[in-house]
């Protein structure tokens, strides 16, 4: 992510969380941050727990975001911003949490006449295969939830339509019949079949891998009756490292109802 | 194997569907899958960085050796690629990588006070990482990836403040500085926490490979016992090829080391003279005369003599500074005045000649600062201009020495300390004008001149005044240069046999 797209994305963020932005340029965002975004951004669980405990009132930060340090002019007060650094990772975080559920209506042109929207799920599925490396896939699936049709990469299909947080004036939206979490489980179990019959060598070679290392452990503590405690940390770290296992987890997911 | 499934968005998914409550936008609904698409990591191996570094360009051994050092060794490593060959490059590809993943929140850079500046440029204009140097008024808490020298971090009260800190990555250039285990500085290092550790060195080994040991330990403290029973368990066995497996298993668990030849890369030559020079009648007279010197109290004589062999004005100020102590005024007086007498410096003459017949910048390397101000006036009533290079110099000054250097003067005249840090593709005449005693000094110095970027053959002129203990040196350094390269070879052997087995 360059600084431009950082310095964009802040711009987005900030804006869609109705933190108005006080001043900018090209390489620096001043930003009044909202109670709601000050405590998830900020890490000052201190200072609201006194707030709140007192009953004074609330003063969400004021914050000068720099974008492009070595681009800027050097008397800028402010903090430094980048990809990879923590409070980046605070706002991705806090993407997250904001942008996990919807329900949406596509936006239907008046002129049409009647129209009728279909409901479908949407869920955007992370699978992460995990040993001392790490491989991860992203899987898009809509499940139309009148004739139980599973799609993939749904989120590209629909990314680019617009949508409403409620039906158009000419617009019918038809209730489900396969109901959202019965939906969700088919869901699961199409990953779960994918999973299966992928290949997993990988967790064969990790295994080689940490018995080799191990081996290697264990020669050089040989000598010893009573292995001394570094020996248990490392091969504890050793463990860790290496232990295979397959993660998957929804990223975000909601109701759709489609043109 | 299992299958982890996480409950906590279905959870969330049932409250809203039951509560009818305020759903997300759409906005941030797609700016989460983007960044989760843009943040994944689609292959098992392979750099996540380098979509994030447009304007970098690493070598294919740069970005073997940081993928060697994430993929394979965890993040604990020794880079011991030899000098110029990048090895804050690879330092920067895994800091940024291990920061991009989130696996490293805060990271100190433990460097020599004199390359401090260079990291703080390097991770911010080629990384986009903010780190920052520290100085009396930066509050160490606000950073999170602090560039400190190793003189003061190990004392207090900064020492405590580190620990407190918590850094994911400790970062050491210059890492041979820790060979000695007894040093304040090995044992700060040993203490800290080291999720992720990487040591720089071009240098690891000198004398013999055993002295890998302490640099080992810091990584993986235990496996080797201690060094006495690690050497007599090594030493012994060197028929007993199990042992030596194990050992170079060990080696190549934690150290990724490039060669010039590896890369790949064309290289331009080295070549090395060794120019003797001859005393006249009256310098050798006081050069012996400095030799039977009896009582020279807390001064040396080897250091009279040394001093001698660079100029007048280097001998006389620890002269002066002797009269003051001593108990014989009278003989060193005389000394004294001979001293000043002479009127030729037979080594700066040549030093002349070589400059003159060059044609070209010429870096003159001398370990006294009274021969880098002698050598600096000498030069100019013959003509040639120069700029001096010291250690105290703060970075705009440097940075306008070097400058001056390359665009008006011909010659720049460092100190030891001087040389460390600046890099100077641009010229390809180096001069040893004092000898030092430790052979990898004069592979720091050339690696100013020989790294990549040097278009040139590199010459090397080693001054040496015959029949004096610069002869002495010159013989202790090729020893020590046999050794050390036949200790690196056993070391490059252990790691390159590695290779092939794989």
């Amino acid at each position: 992510m360059y600084p431009q797209q950082v310095h964009s994305y802040l711009r987005q963020f900030f804006n869609e969380t109705n933190c108005p932005i006080l001043g900018e340029d090209q390489h620096y965002l001043t930003v009044q941050l909202t109670v709601d975004i000050d405590k998830r951004i900020m890490n000052r669980p201190f200072y609201w727990q006194y707030v709140e405990a007192t009953n004074s009132e609330a003063n969400p930060a004021q914050v000068t975001f720099i974008t492009n340090q070595t681009a800027s002019a050097g008397n800028l007060y402010g903090e430094a911003i980048h990809f990879g650094s923590p409070r980046m990772n605070q706002l991705f975080q806090a993407t997250r949490e904001l942008g996990a559920y919807v329900q949406l209506f596509e936006k239907v042109d008046n002129e049409i006449g009647q129209v009728i929207l279909t409901p479908w799920l949407g869920v955007n599925f992370k699978v992460s295969y995990c040993c001392d490396r790490t491989k991860e896939t992203l899987y898009s699936f809509g499940i139309n939830l009148l004739t139980g049709i599973i799609k993939e990469d749904f989120q590209e299909t629909i990314c680019t339509s617009e949508f409403d947080t409620v039906p158009a004036d000419n617009a019918f939206h038809v209730q489900y019949i396969i109901k959202p979490l019965r939906a969700l489980e088919r869901l699961h179990a199409t990953i779960e079949q994918i999973i299966e019959r992928d290949d997993h060598s990988w967790a064969t070679e990790a295994k080689k891998r940490w018995q080799h290392d191990q081996r290697v452990l264990d020669y050089f503590y040989e000598e010893e009756e009573e292995k001394p405690e570094c020996y248990d940390i490392e091969k504890k770290a050793l463990e860790e490292q290496y232990d295979t296992k397959i993660k998957i987890e929804i990223i975000n997911g909601g109701l759709f109802y489609l043109y | 194997m299992k299958i982890e499934r996480s409950s906590e968005w279905e959870e969330g998914f049932i409250n809203k569907l039951h509560e009818h409550g305020k759903w997300d936008s759409w906005t941030l609904y797609k700016m989460n899958y983007d960044i989760v698409k843009m943040k994944l990591i689609p292959d098992f191996t392979g750099l996540q960085a380098t979509k994030y570094l447009p304007n970098l360009k690493p070598l294919k051994h740069q970005l073997e050796a940081a993928e060697t050092v994430i993929e394979r060794m965890n993040g604990k490593a020794i880079l011991a690629d030899e000098v110029g060959l990048g090895k804050t490059i690879e330092a920067g590809l895994v800091l940024k990588e291990y920061l991009i993943r989130g696996l490293v929140k805060k990271a100190l850079i433990l460097a020599p006070a004199s390359l401090v500046n260079q990291w703080v440029e390097e991770l911010n204009i080629k990384f986009h990482i903010p780190a920052v140097a520290y100085k009396k008024n930066v509050q160490i808490e606000r950073h999170d990836v602090l560039i400190m020298s190793m003189d003061t971090a190990k004392k207090s009260p900064h020492k405590e403040r580190i620990y407190e800190q918590g850094y994911d990555m400790i970062i050491i250039d210059e890492a041979h500085k820790l060979k000695n285990h007894k040093t304040q500085i090995y044992e700060f290092v040993q203490s800290l926490k080291k999720k992720f550790c990487l040591l720089l060195t071009a240098t690891p080994i000198q004398n013999d490979v055993f002295e890998l040991f302490y640099l080992i330990s810091l990584l993986k403290p235990g496996h080797l016992g201690n060094y006495d029973t690690f050497q007599a368990a090594f030493s012994a066995s060197k028929h007993d090829l199990e042992h030596d497996d194990f050992l170079k298993e060990l080696v190549n668990q934690v150290m990724v080391r490039n060669r010039r030849e590896d890369t790949g890369i064309e290289w331009t030559n080295r070549r090395v003279q060794i120019i003797p020079i001859e005393f006249t009648k009256e310098e050798e007279e006081v050069y012996n005369l400095l030799g039977t010197l009896q009582n020279t109290g807390s001064f040396s004589m080897i250091t009279l003599q040394k001093e001698m062999c660079s100029s007048k004005e280097a001998t006389g100020l620890t002269l002066t500074k002797m009269l003051e102590d001593n108990a014989q005024p009278q003989e060193i007086e005389g000394i004294l005045a001979k001293l000043m007498a002479l009127e030729v410096n037979s080594k700066a003459k040549k030093t002349l000649e070589i400059v003159e017949q060059a044609k070209d910048k010429v870096i003159i390397f001398t370990e006294y600062r009274a021969t880098q101000i002698y050598l600096q006036w000498y030069l100019h009533s013959n003509g040639i201009t120069s700029v001096l290079f010291n250690g105290k110099y703060n970075k705009s000054k440097r940075d306008y020495m070097k400058h001056l250097f390359k665009e008006r003067a011909q010659v720049l005249i460092a100190t030891e300390a001087g040389g460390e840090g600046i890099n100077l593709q641009f010229c390809h005449h180096v001069i040893n004008y004092d000898l030092p005693w430790n052979p990898m000094k004069l592979e720091q110095r050339i690696g100013r001149v020989h790294r990549l970027g040097q278009e040139h053959d590199v010459h090397i002129y080693n001054l040496a005044i015959v029949n004096t203990i610069e002869e002495n040196i010159l013989a202790l350094l090729h020893t020590k240069i046999d050794v050390f390269e036949k200790v690196v070879g056993d070391l490059d052997a252990i790691l390159s046999n590695f290779k092939e087995s794989v």
